[in-house]
């Protein structure tokens, strides 16, 4: 590579764009969690060192928030990722009507959240929702879906699970599609059973991708808001209320600028240590597989 | 020839200047005023149209700017605190007052005399559009609570005389709380689709004003100014005070007597119950009337009765500390929210223009047009728009708009209404109330137990914001002098 200074006249706008766009309001974010700064009631930002981060920590909400999300986020992902490799293999195999199964499942992902949260509220509805209308048809008592915290949790884990495992389905079906023929036809020779081909062959090859979707699932997951907002308010009391939920209350209804920073920090550290342990725990496996 | 010409062009030149004198009164031309309101069409679409009648008759301006609800405070906070001419005019929450009220110019006082300014209901014209003794603002919307209820089933001879036989008394419009939760349980007939009341219960869904309404009678003895959220003199929490335990209690049971799904309801919900007849009565603002008494969103539009809130022969004393009995019942309608408020920034070039474009906007004609146009925002204010019958015509039937506009005068003239805190932080205190209602609601915790919570979190905030500062604030708020 020439050393021609002329370089740095088409590296630095880049670099400076990229500057400004990402690491400046991280870094804006950073500084104001390390200070006492609210807009209603205005008080001029303070610096004052971990306060926020001590306060979030001893704050049983934030441990509460954070478990109520984790219960969310894992329950979803796993139900998502057991159904959506199911649907996959069975489009995979090339089902009857498997191209309108292909569209028809991936429609609720292309749905916005908020859209489907306030399906589900209809859906939900004790005593003008289908739901309910079905079960006392079946001679069952209206259930509390919305308005108890069991109930609640169990509801927005299924509008998870319906809106997302779409694309759990898309991503693994890409993954089998490249999987290679000719092990299969060694396994068939050999007179493998389809349980021994797929735990064999088609699970282990199919494992790069999908800690690749379900950490991404995972991730995102962490980040519900909108359905828990619509469903339920984070009610009864704080039982369904979610971290970003949280955020939002401290943010954008009470203005506590610094603590929400600090929150927003803390979250980034949860999903961040999410993530490590994740890939450490399989990293075995996945480099057994390469 | 040229002369003719001289002369025509004069003569049209006059005709037009003197068409434009007549058109532009007073005259603003050149004037752009730069409103901030939250986005429509609340609110909003009440100041947008009342700007183009002002438009045609000023010859100036009204730029609209609308900012969704969380991000309208920070803006006018900001331009306010650091002197900008960002508005000339703003519409706010009154919670918010004691952040702008140093920022604010004040009402002319050419605009404080006259018909048009007795006009205005005492409790907004004295009270909330005033701060430490000076008039900042201007009311544009009126917010009390009263209650609604269905008159084809309160006026059924069956059904007064089953009421009769169970509770010894007759069925009418309930005057005090155990009336109202006797009515509830009577009219709790599930098999049928109808259930006893609805009130707000989700957790941000304006469940607290709902609950507020129920504490008012229990902790507002009349002449004891400030006395419902904290002690005027220290500014501790008066929230888990045997009053407010009591309006707590009456909440949960009216939610157990209220349709299965309601503990999700929001006030747009209660709306929806009310005009589907799934519910004989109910207390909210008064959208819930005008949304009921119209046939094409309700199922009960001609049998919409209206009256003021159930109050209370029992009052706590949080001086003495003990219940004080009455010889009757005591009213105490509850100003939820307040209504949204008008004011000129200091900071302001065209204070002149945006004082008379408030000063329209809120005018009896125009403020009487937008109330009763709905998906403005705008509830009754002004003496007029009670009285004049003629006005809800087109809504009512005679007896619905007779109750309804006697519900909303009464309640602002009662001599017990007892206003809603206005406090730096509002918000802050509120959410910790919604929280630990939603709980209680849920069983979670008891009334008292939910609401020591909340005292102690609401007294934790206020040693945060500055003790001082908040009594000072709460005291100016209620009327009461500084200390």
């Amino acid at each position: 590579m020439r050393n021609d200074p002329i370089k740095y006249f088409f590296i630095w706008p880049a670099l400076f764009v990229v500057l400004a766009i990402s690491i400046f309001p991280l870094i804006y974010s950073l500084t104001t969690s390390f200070m006492s700064f609210r807009l209603v009631p205005p008080s001029p930002p303070r610096f004052n060192g971990l306060d926020n981060y001590v306060s979030l920590l001893t704050n049983p909400r934030f441990w509460h928030v954070t478990v109520t999300t984790s219960i969310i986020a894992f329950t979803s992902v796993a139900i998502q990722y057991v159904i959506g490799f199911a649907v996959a293999l069975a489009l995979h195999a090339k089902v009857p009507g498997e191209k309108l199964f292909r569209v028809g499942f991936l429609l609720p992902m292309l749905i916005a959240p908020v859209a489907v949260a306030l399906i589900a509220r209809q859906i939900f509805n004790p005593t003008q929702g289908p739901l309910n209308q079905f079960m006392t048809f079946l001679g069952f008592p209206n259930l509390p879906f919305l308005t108890e915290t069991h109930w609640a949790i169990g509801a927005l884990i299924t509008v998870e699970v319906w809106q997302w495992t779409p694309f759990i389905i898309l991503m693994l079906l890409a993954g089998l599609a490249t999987l290679p023929d000719d092990v299969y036809e060694a396994a068939s020779l050999e007179n493998a059973s389809p349980w021994r081909q797929f735990w064999d062959i088609t699970f282990p090859m199919m494992l790069p991708i999908s800690a690749a979707v379900v950490f991404i699932r995972l991730i995102e997951s962490y980040k519900i808001i909108d359905t828990v907002f619509v469903l339920t308010g984070g009610g009864p009391g704080i039982s369904t209320e979610t971290l970003t939920l949280f955020a939002y209350q401290e943010g954008f209804k009470k203005f506590n600028l610094g603590y929400t920073s600090a929150l927003s920090f803390l979250f980034l550290i949860v999903i961040t240590v999410i993530g490590v342990v994740y890939l450490a725990i399989l990293k075995p496996y996945l480099a057994k597989h390469r | 020839m040229r002369k003719l010409l001289l002369g025509a062009t004069a003569m049209a030149a006059l005709s037009l200047a003197s068409g434009a004198a007549l058109a532009c009164d007073p005259d603003y031309t050149g004037v752009t005023l730069t409103a901030a309101s939250q986005t429509g069409p609340y609110i909003a679409s009440a100041l947008q149209s009342a700007g183009e009648e002002w438009a045609k008759k000023t010859c100036g301006k009204v730029n609209v700017v609308e900012f969704p609800w969380s991000e309208l405070y920070p803006k006018i906070v900001t331009s306010l605190s650091s002197g900008e001419e960002t508005f000339d005019v703003i519409s706010f929450a009154p919670a918010w007052s004691p952040d702008f009220t140093d920022f604010l110019s004040e009402v002319p006082e050419a605009m404080r005399k006259g018909a048009a300014w007795d006009d205005i209901a005492p409790i907004y014209r004295e009270q909330l559009m005033v701060w430490n003794g000076k008039t900042l603002s201007q009311t544009i919307d009126g917010d009390v609570h009263t209650y609604t209820y269905r008159i084809d089933l309160f006026e059924d001879p069956k059904e007064k005389e089953a009421f009769k036989a169970k509770y010894g008394y007759d069925l009418a419009v309930p005057q005090d709380w155990k009336q109202y939760l006797d009515i509830a349980e009577f009219f709790t007939r599930p098999d049928k689709g109808l259930w006893g009341t609805a009130e707000a219960y989700r957790r941000g869904g304006q469940q607290f004003w709902f609950f507020f309404s129920h504490a008012a009678s229990y902790t507002n003895i009349p002449g004891q100014k400030g006395a419902m959220f904290f002690n005027p003199e220290t500014m501790d929490a008066e929230i888990n005070n045997p009053g407010w335990v009591r309006g707590l209690e009456e909440y949960v049971k009216s939610a157990k007597l209220a349709p299965p799904n309601a503990l999700n309801f929001s006030f747009g919900e209660v709306n929806a119950a009310v005009a589907g007849g799934q519910v004989a009565q109910s207390i909210g603002w008064g959208d819930t009337g005008v949304i009921a008494a119209d046939p094409k969103q309700s199922k009960i539009s001609g049998n919409v009765g209206s009256a003021v809130l159930p109050g209370s022969n029992e009052i706590y004393d949080y001086k003495t500390k003990e219940w004080k009995k009455f010889d009757h019942i005591v009213k105490s309608p509850f100003m939820a929210f307040g209504g949204w408020q008008a004011a000129v920034p200091a900071s302001s070039k065209n204070q002149e223009a945006a004082w008379n474009y408030i000063e329209f906007l809120s005018s009896p004609e125009v403020s009487g047009k937008a109330a009763i146009t709905g998906g403005t925002g705008v509830n009754p204010y002004r003496i007029s728009h009670t009285t004049n019958l003629d006005l809800w015509s087109k809504l009512f039937s005679p007896r619905e708009a007779k109750e309804y506009l006697g519900a909303q005068a009464d309640s602002l003239a009662a001599e017990n209404v007892v206003l809603d805190m206005r406090l730096p932080g509002y918000f802050s205190y509120t959410e910790v109330v919604e929280i630990e209602l939603s709980k209680a609601l849920a069983g979670e915790e008891s009334a008292q137990e939910a609401l020591d919570n909340v005292a102690k979190e609401w007294n934790r905030l206020t040693d945060e914001f500055g003790r001082d500062k908040q009594l000072a604030a709460y005291r100016a708020a209620m009327g009461l002098p500084a200390k």
